[in-house]
């Protein structure tokens, strides 16, 4: 049963891939990550690691969104294309995934699921969702803001069998119709012009393509746009690993930097230039006086800024 | 006097001058609706003071010259041709103050003729010149009959006639051109009339309108739009309202909005005049345009929303409201947003605060402060203090929030902060045209007032006290709104605190421009200043209305300004010259921006910039 749905499925992407090559409308998938993401640590306990649940706030990976952006200039390229947006597991951030839409895609489909799994099962699920839907393109974000894997991009291009380059950060047609040249970026500011044949899957960087800001009659209409669900058996791709504990980040506060509008010009430059923070280190004192006190007394003592009680002479 | 042929003409002139102003009507009762109420009380006041027109100096001597004296002889000469009796003597006053007006509108056209002619380029029209002209033929011929028709017939009285007689010393006594000279005033007034419409002179009957319907409410609330029908702000001159458009046709195109608007004198392309301009062009087009390629978007969004245009205007036009309606079509129909504004609103959207630092940090400040959360239950809070995000993220204006709260417990008022459940107020989002961020927010932050029972909220920030106190109640709330100055001075007038200590010698206030101009809150201010000890306030040249912006408002703190002086530099080196040592304001927008551009001139001794609020808290003493 489930090997001929696999080879079904396989048949039906190829099927879809035939078509792609007679058919000038570019189909474009965008994955799309939502994440969850608690940004400051205001919560009082440390079993929690200090994290309070409402500061939580829900967004799509910005990556993804320069995805996006990209996919966007993508079509504006082609010519005529149509724009898919997949995303896995429960909506939790489906008012910023309107709004992706509203940039200018064409339909939602989400993989009903649970999100909390490894790379592999993930790329698993999304693979067959892309061949269902069937892609010229597939487009993601470089990694996630939450877990930084950067996997799941290249084991797209495993599960599809098809060619991933990492990391673009500008797409030009290539010399015939099947093809990009897309650029990535190397570390150290390298940068690379490949040109890669289509169906291909891209992972994004920043780059200059700012994704548009929606208009209001767009949003309107997206928002009432129906969600395709996409249901597949939990059982068809198996975790390679298990994430068995994680450690939340020591979260910190937003900083912008901001330097004193009080110093001089020379000053503020100074300051920019060393990064305009200063290390805090210490320890807040709290409760009531006395103890506040205490903890003053204690440190004094600690860091030998007290002389020692002698011993009093009678 | 009249021939039997004379009613005719004066029916046609009649005539020509009412499908002319029907027609004038027409052109902007294609526009939205609004539900304005007129104001008949106000608009005499206005008519008969002339206070608002006088503010221009020698132009508005010239126009109440004008005025009167082209009413009064209207009034007189229309009696005059009724048959009744009255006393010589009063026939003698009439005709005496009319030759003495005569004279002044003589004078007043003969100003305005020369001042039209010496102004070169785009804001000279060929039809101011016609009408004024016409005025001169009618005064002149007007005297010219008078000064014959003494010379023919040698009345005994001749006091009430003085400026007849200066004219009849040199003229003939020809009946001949008596009649010309009669027939000349008859027909440039019959044709005076029939191109009212057309010319110039229509803002003698639209300027009053625009009067008589102006703006009554406060002046810093926008207009409601509503967000599901049609495109969002204005696309074209139809979309907006027919006060809108009125206010289009009622210029005069006098240039004070522009010789007052601080984009403009620091060299943006932006001129308030020219934005009425391209309204009233596309109004009279017979195939309106879209108004975005009238006016660009280096204009739309180089305006500081700082009301001196609307300050201004001597009849009342209001330019900045029609830029922030082509705002929101920018924002809302096209997603044209400037690109360093963009990460401003994306905040918005995620963290709720335009500083970008999240919700979670709001109360950051209050650690260790002992400030209470509103919903505490022992409190029984007298006021909410709306910190605003400037006052709980932006690192120096956070000192000032601090001195607040500092003075707020020497006063022992019983105050708590809404904290984690303080979103934006949404000011910046809507003032940069981002009407849905803003009803999102507004409409979340009265939900929180209405959860705990708010009934007086102190602000600190005028741009907040403004969205509180005039946008907010028409979207449901209902609740005081006071600003953190106002409630201190009430503190101080209690006797619940008391200023010692001496801060400075000589001070300047800034007026920002939400307290001021918009919302006329200039004394509490000075009131301030003067009850801490050893303060010797110096006026700025340029204050209370005529206050000059820092450049911050409207949403151009998040936008570069590339183009032209910087405004907050042209403040700063006023606020040098006068030699203070300390310049008070009252707003965070203002405090950054002044600081900003005083430590641009590199003075030797830079005079300080601090908040009201904080120059309290210094002269309180510190309060542990």
């Amino acid at each position: 049963m489930f090997r001929f749905y696999f080879l079904s499925s396989i048949l039906s992407s190829i099927a879809n891939h035939q078509s792609s090559i007679n058919n000038p409308k570019m189909r474009i998938i965008v994955c799309i990550k939502q994440i969850s993401h608690i940004y400051s640590r205001t919560g009082m306990d440390p079993e929690k690691h200090y994290l309070a649940l409402e500061d939580e706030v829900f967004r799509i990976n910005p990556y993804d969104e320069l995805a996006m952006g990209m996919a966007l200039h993508t079509r504006d390229l082609a010519g005529e294309g149509e724009i898919t947006l997949l995303t896995l597991g429960p909506l939790i951030a489906e008012a910023a995934l309107r709004r992706c839409l509203a940039m200018g895609a064409d339909n939602l489909y989400q993989i009903d699921m649970d999100a909390n799994t490894d790379p592999w099962r993930k790329s698993g699920f999304l693979a067959r969702a892309i061949k269902d839907i069937g892609a010229d393109l597939v487009l993601c974000g470089k990694e996630s803001l939450d877990s930084r894997n950067g996997q799941v991009g290249a084991l797209l291009g495993h599960h599809l069998g098809i060619p991933f380059v990492s990391c673009i950060r500008d797409i030009v047609m290539g010399s015939d119709k099947g093809s990009l040249e897309v650029q990535r970026s190397g570390g150290r500011g390298l940068r690379e012009v490949i040109a890669c044949p289509l169906p291909a899957v891209f992972s994004v960087d920043l780059n200059a393509m700012d994704p548009p800001l929606p208009t209001y009659e767009e949003k309107k209409r997206c928002r009432s746009l129906p969600v395709r669900k996409l249901v597949y058996d939990r059982d068809t791709f198996v975790s390679k690993y298990i994430r068995t504990r994680t450690f939340p980040p020591r979260a910190r506060p937003k900083t912008i930097p901001s330097p004193d509008s009080r110093l001089d010009s020379h000053d503020r430059i100074g300051e920019l230039l060393s990064g305009s923070l200063v290390e805090k280190r210490g320890e807040m004192l709290t409760r009531d006086p006395e103890s506040q006190v205490e903890g003053i007394i204690s440190f004094l003592d600690g860091h030998g800024f007290l002389e020692p009680k002698k011993a009093t002479k009678e | 006097m009249l021939t039997s042929f004379d009613p005719l003409l004066i029916g046609i002139a009649i005539i020509v001058l009412v499908v002319g102003l029907s027609r004038l009507r027409g052109s902007w009762s294609m526009g939205q609706d609004d539900d304005r109420p007129g104001d008949w009380k106000g608009l005499l006041g206005y008519l008969f003071g002339h206070k608002k027109i006088l503010k221009t100096g020698s132009s508005g001597i010239a126009h109440i010259l004008l005025f009167w004296g082209v009413l009064f002889p209207l009034i007189v000469g229309i009696l005059s041709q009724f048959a009744f009796t009255m006393p010589l003597m009063l026939a003698g006053l009439l005709s005496f103050a009319g030759d003495i007006l005569g004279i002044a509108v003589l004078a007043g056209v003969v100003f305005f003729l020369i001042r039209r002619l010496r102004i070169k380029g785009p804001e000279a029209p060929g039809r101011v010149v016609f009408p004024v002209l016409l005025l001169l033929i009618i005064v002149l011929s007007g005297f010219f009959a008078e000064g014959t028709r003494l010379t023919i017939t040698e009345p005994a009285v001749r006091w009430p006639t003085p400026a007849g007689w200066i004219f009849a010393a040199f003229l003939p006594s020809s009946p001949v051109l008596m009649q010309l000279m009669v027939r000349v005033h008859f027909f440039a007034v019959l044709l005076f009339l029939c191109t009212l419409p057309f010319t110039f002179m229509r803002h003698l009957v639209i300027g009053p309108l625009n009067v008589y319907y102006r703006r009554r409410g406060p002046r810093g609330e926008l207009r409601q739009v509503t967000l599901d029908k049609g495109p969002v702000g204005a696309r074209g001159v139809e979309d907006l309202t027919w006060k809108q458009l009125l206010d289009a046709q009622a210029c005069v195109s006098c240039g004070r909005c522009e010789e007052n608007c601080p984009a403009f004198i620091s060299g943006k392309p932006l001129s308030p005049r020219k934005v009425i301009r391209e309204v009233r062009k596309q109004m009279e087009n017979p195939t309106p345009k879209l108004l975005e390629n009238a006016i660009t978007g280096d204009e739309m969004w180089a305006c500081t929303t700082c009301m001196a245009c609307v300050e201004e205007c001597p009849v009342y036009v209001e330019p900045m409201d029609k830029l922030i309606d082509m705002r929101r079509f920018q924002v809302m129909g096209r997603g044209m947003l400037p690109q360093e504004a963009r990460p401003m609103i994306r905040d918005l959207e995620i963290y709720g605060d335009v500083n970008g630092k999240g919700l979670a940090h709001k109360e950051d400040w209050a650690l260790n402060q002992g400030v209470p959360h509103i919903s505490r239950k022992s409190l029984n809070a007298e006021i909410l203090l709306w910190v605003g995000c400037s006052g709980a993220f932006h690192p120096r204006y956070g000192e000032t929030t601090r001195a607040l709260v500092r003075i707020l417990k020497a006063g022992q008022v019983s105050f708590g902060i809404l904290g984690k459940e303080e979103l934006c107020c949404g000011d910046s989002a809507r003032r940069l045209g981002d009407e849905e961020r803003f009803l999102e927010l507004a409409r979340k932050n009265i939900a929180s007032f209405n959860k705990y029972h708010v009934k007086k909220i102190v602000c600190l920030c005028p741009h907040g006290f403004n969205t509180l106190k005039n946008e907010y109640p028409a979207l449901g709330g209902d609740f005081e709104v006071i600003h953190a100055t106002q409630f201190v001075m009430e503190l101080i007038d209690q006797k619940r605190i008391s200023l010692k200590y001496p801060v400075a010698k000589k001070m300047a206030i800034h007026d920002p421009c939400y307290l001021g101009r918009v919302n006329t809150i200039y004394e509490p201010l000075r009131a301030l200043a003067g009850s801490v000890p050893g303060i010797d306030l110096k006026e700025l040249n340029r204050n209370r209305e005529q206050a000059f912006c820092c450049g911050g408002g409207g949403g151009r703190m998040w936008l570069h300004e590339n183009v032209g002086d910087k405004i907050n530099h042209l403040r700063a080196r006023e606020i040098s010259e006068n030699g203070v040592e300390l310049v008070g304001t009252a707003c965070p927008y203002c405090l950054t921006m002044l600081e900003d551009g005083i430590n641009s001139l590199e003075m030797e001794k830079p005079p300080g910039v601090m908040d009201m609020i904080e120059i309290v808290d210094a002269s309180l003493g510190r309060v542990y």
